[in-house]
């Protein structure tokens, strides 16, 4: 080894900068950094490494080789305490220190003056001693700790978490929109850059309060002018743009969870603002029942799978079965009005029945033993029994469908009879009864209950007779059209 | 040790049993690795396109496709797209700046002047979206909320047959297969009773352009996925009823006995058009049952075909059609394409575009109102428009009783409604003059993309190789407008 630091040099260093680190940390509140020395801040995240080797290596070697050298010692305690030194410069940089800063802070001060103090034990020739054995066993455990904190101000506090499952899943059936929704949005694809820990642009959005605030380009949420947002500008600027937010090679929220923020920012950004207080033709219904809806890949997911010899035994010219999607084992079923019709036809897709999502058995005279197959299939989505003879009694068997998200029963004998049973569908969203028995007493009975149940019947009767009678266009003669007035 | 020994010496001198065993160490590491992938033993990542036809590569919002297709170019600015500027402007030339180099159609690139000319048609906003509609479409008005207005389509084409041929087949020379066709490729029939692809056809009385069947060929695609056009009156298919005195059995007989002889056919030449062919016959056979049925619009019971107008009774007509496209769709047709005819109002615009609006007006209206009622709009989806605008300008005297309007490619309006579309919503915006696309512009590769997404089916994966390349409906362009999905 030819170069060597002069030993009174570097014993000078420690001491210096050991002291000065102290300065710092006890003068905190009064220190106000110039622009070039912040500057030096930003290597804090370079440097850290170094120390976190050599420490863990020095003190390795010194504990299975007795003997250390003194050059390794030297240049750990040094960059242990520059790391130390422009971490205290970086943390400068926020305006309010969070749980996790504060415990980093503290903990690298520590190991820095742990550090200087075994050196200097080093130098006194207690390199042996047990005293110093003890204090490099707790100078390894300071450096797991901080590093551990640095990580979760860097990565976010579950960056070590074991992989979890869709976050929207544990949203409440009514959920506070802030709360559950919105904040849920900003901790997945924001947070990590603005918290308490970590502030990118002075920026916290951790609580309602922070994310209204804004940081250093001022207010983030206008609510006087909620289009003007600099919240919702910064999110639907392009995303090449510098501005745009979160940054280009950072996860993006989904065109549904910008809406969502809009339409909740619009709506007064309040944290008090609950599902139940939105009336069903407001935007934001259909946003969070969207969200709220797992997506169609992972909700076919568990469907079992389908052998492809049984389908293509089942298909034939008058029953169409098809894959909804290449990716799934879901299945929509097509049954059109053929010379024979058996009910075999249906009842033969028992095997079948779990992936069947669509049903469609429009103008198929069926009956009660095709309605109990059809109760069988538990995952049916949407089907279609319109202009077929069933009747009330026959379809009491689709009660068990709790998936049922579109039941066509228009042009059918059935009638108010039903009300109850259609109360009792959980899912449903859409019911197509023209032309059947029931009455518009029993529609908004049925409406009554289920507010957000789409109940379409016939055309509105105003539209209709204009359709029927109007059945001329009105040629607007030229001077009429261009009249300025 | 003595082998290691060896080794430190000269690297290069190693013996077999160190190979081994250093080699173990070295694939043991590999094979660690390997667990991190994990379709590395399944035989590479299997793109969408790979997947087998017949399947839509996601869950799609529209089952089916009802494109009501005005031949010929409607006005841009008599029906959606409002431009009050024009009004206050009339009769000023064109500047410059906004016409920006915009090549003419021979037709108007004589006129020394290009005089502004507003609207022949009032203008009103309709329904809870406020959407703009001229008082050429009433009915249409009363819909508003359920359509998708797009003011910004464009295109590269500027005289109808290139234009309407970059509609169908997504680039303006002809040979490409037709975008009905492939959506019969990529997702087959839905009946296996009825083509997957049908053509109707009308005509108004307005100046009207050449229809081809190039427009709905399967081009370089298997020709089981071109367009059937079927015929207004008691024979909607030609040749397809069987001749007096020939029973239905005696047809499957001979069809049994052509097929043998198509199939010796097909094992000497192994062509595949002729396994097309046998399965055309199939088809006409099947739909010699099932055409007759869905064509006949008589069983309609009188509270629907009065909601399409008095039209709907005569046979040819635009109102005849979207009734019997209602039908075909009911009957599993995947693609139902009709056209209407006599759009191109070069002169006396006024009068002949009332007259087209007319005949479809409320049969295209009452169309998406029967549809809604079936719950079939969820999954359907309707689209209306021509293959590109008009100018803003006069072509010919300048009269606002007989003027006239020439081809303009670099904006125009459709709309589109059901099946994923967002209802009530009126996308893009044209200048102040209505000539150029200033947001939000969508050009034809856009819509086809968009077209096939609602279908399930990404754009960039269904491909069909042909002399040496792959080939797509949008060739190598086309985003998908998510604005106006739902």
């Amino acid at each position: 080894m030819t170069f060597t630091l002069k030993k009174s040099w570097s014993d000078a260093l420690v001491l210096g900068l050991s002291v000065f680190l102290v300065f710092c940390l006890i003068f905190e509140p009064y220190i106000e950094l110039p622009e070039l020395v912040g500057w030096l801040g930003n290597w804090h995240p370079l440097i850290l490494h170094f120390p976190i080797v050599l420490l863990v290596v020095a003190v390795y070697v010194n504990l299975v080789h007795k003997k250390i050298s003194s050059l390794l010692l030297t240049i750990a305690t040094l960059t242990v305490l520059i790391t130390a030194i422009t971490g205290f410069f970086l943390s400068l940089g926020s305006s309010e220190k969070g749980d996790i800063l504060f415990w980093h802070q503290w903990l690298g001060a520590g190991l820095a003056l742990l550090t200087a103090l075994w050196y200097w034990l080093d130098n006194q020739k207690l390199g042996q001693h047990k005293v110093t054995k003890g204090l490099q066993l707790s100078i390894v455990l300071t450096t797991v700790l901080a590093g551990h904190f640095g990580g979760m101000v860097t990565h976010g506090e579950d960056f070590l978490a074991l992989p979890s499952s869709n976050s929207f899943e544990e949203i409440p059936e009514n959920p506070l929109i802030y709360k559950h929704i919105v904040a849920s949005i900003i901790d997945d694809k924001c947070a990590s850059c603005h918290n308490p820990n970590k502030q990118k642009g002075e920026y916290s959005m951790s609580s309602l309060k922070n994310l209204i605030k804004g940081g250093k380009t001022g207010k983030a949420i206008d609510k006087e002018h909620p289009k003007e947002s600099e919240l919702l500008k910064r999110l639907h600027l392009p995303n090449a743009d510098e501005e745009h937010m979160p940054p280009q090679e950072k996860k993006q929220l989904t065109s549904i969870e910008i809406q969502l923020i809009e339409e909740w920012v619009r709506l007064g950004a309040s944290d008090t603002l609950q599902l139940n207080q939105l009336k069903n033709d407001q935007p934001l219904v259909a946003l969070v029942n969207n969200l709220m809806r797992p997506d169609a890949k992972e909700k076919w997911t568990k469907l079992p799978k389908v052998d492809k010899t049984i389908l293509s035994g089942l298909n034939s010219d008058y029953l169409t079965i098809k894959k909804l999607a290449s990716t799934s084992e879901a299945l929509s079923i097509n049954l059109f009005t053929s010379p024979k019709y058996e009910a075999t036809l249906i009842t033969n897709l028992a095997p079948i029945a779990q992936n069947i999502i669509t049903l469609d058995l429009s103008g198929i005279p069926i009956g009660a033993k095709e309605m109990e197959f059809i109760a069988k299939c538990i995952n049916l989505e949407i089907l279609e029994i319109d202009k077929t003879p069933v009747t009330d009694r026959d379809i009491i068997p689709i009660k068990s469908l709790s998936k049922l998200r579109s039941l066509k029963v228009y042009d059918t004998k059935v009638s108010d009879e039903s009300i109850d049973l259609f109360k009792g569908l959980s899912s449903l969203e859409k019911l197509y009864v023209k032309g059947s028995a029931i009455s518009a007493e029993g529609i908004s009975s049925l409406q009554k209950e289920r507010p957000s149940l789409v109940v379409i019947g016939d055309i509105d009767a105003e539209i209709k007779t204009y359709f029927i009678e109007k059945d001329t266009v009105e040629i607007t003669t030229k001077k009429e059209a261009i009249s300025p007035k | 040790m003595e082998n290691k020994k060896e080794n430190s010496e000269n690297p290069l001198k190693i013996n077999r049993r160190h190979f081994f065993s250093q080699l173990s160490v070295g694939i043991g590491s590999l094979a660690l690795g390997s667990l991190l992938i994990p379709d590395l033993l399944k035989g590479g990542q299997q793109s969408l396109g790979s997947q087998p036809l017949g399947i839509p590569h996601f869950a799609p919002k529209a089952k089916r496709v009802i494109y009501l297709f005005q031949a010929g170019a409607p006005s841009q600015l008599e029906s959606f797209d409002y431009k009050p500027t024009l009004i206050k402007r009339m009769g000023e030339d064109l500047p410059d700046s906004i016409r920006n180099g915009q090549r003419l159609t021979g037709m108007t690139s004589g006129q020394d002047k290009f005089p502004l000319m507003p609207s022949a048609a009032k203008f009103k906003q309709h329904g809870q979206s406020g959407a703009w509609i001229s008082d050429f479409f009433p009915h249409m008005g009363k819909i508003a909320d359920e359509l998708c207005i797009i003011n910004s389509m464009n295109t590269d084409a500027i005289n109808h047959d290139p234009a309407i041929t970059f509609f169908q087949t997504g680039t303006q020379q002809s040979g490409r297969p037709s975008m009905g066709s492939w959506l019969s490729y990529g997702l087959g029939n839905e009946n296996q009773n009825l083509p997957s692809f049908v053509v109707l056809t009308s005509r108004g009385k307005g100046n009207s352009q050449g229809l081809y069947s190039k427009l709905w060929s399967s081009g370089f695609l298997d020709s089981k996925h071109q367009g059937v056009l079927m015929r207004s009156g008691n024979e909607p298919v030609l040749y397809l009823n069987d001749p007096d005195g020939i029973s239905r059995s005696d047809k499957r007989h001979l069809l049994d006995h052509v097929s043998s002889l198509n199939k010796m056919h097909h094992v000497e030449t192994g062509d595949d058009e002729i396994e097309s062919r046998i399965a055309q016959y199939e088809m006409a056979y099947r739909m010699q049952m099932s055409v007759p049925d869905v064509m006949d619009i008589t069983k309609e019971p009188e509270s629907i075909t009065k909601l399409y107008g008095e039209d709907v009774q005569v046979a040819g007509t635009f109102a005849a059609n979207a009734l019997r496209a209602r039908r075909l769709a009911e009957g599993g047709v995947r693609f139902i394409q009709l056209y209407h005819q006599g759009w191109d109002q070069h002169g006396n615009l006024p009068t002949e575009m009332a007259g087209q609006a007319k005949d479809v007006d409320q049969a295209s209206a009452a169309l998406i109102l029967d549809l809604k009622q079936r719950g079939m709009l969820d999954d359907t989806l309707v689209i209306w428009g021509g293959e590109f605008g008009r100018t803003n300008f006069c072509q010919g005297k300048f009269d606002e009783k007989t003027f006239g309007r020439d081809h303009h490619p670099r904006a125009f309006s459709i709309w589109m409604a059901g099946g994923g579309i967002k209802p009530g919503i009126t996308y893009g915006e044209t200048d102040e003059f209505g000539y150029n696309v200033v947001k939000n512009p969508v050009h034809m590769h856009d819509f086809h993309a968009t077209l096939m997404h609602t279908m399930g089916i990404d754009h960039e994966q269904l491909t069909y190789k042909y002399q040496g390349r792959r080939f797509r409906l949008t060739d190598i362009a086309g985003n998908v407008i998510n604005d106006i999905l739902t």
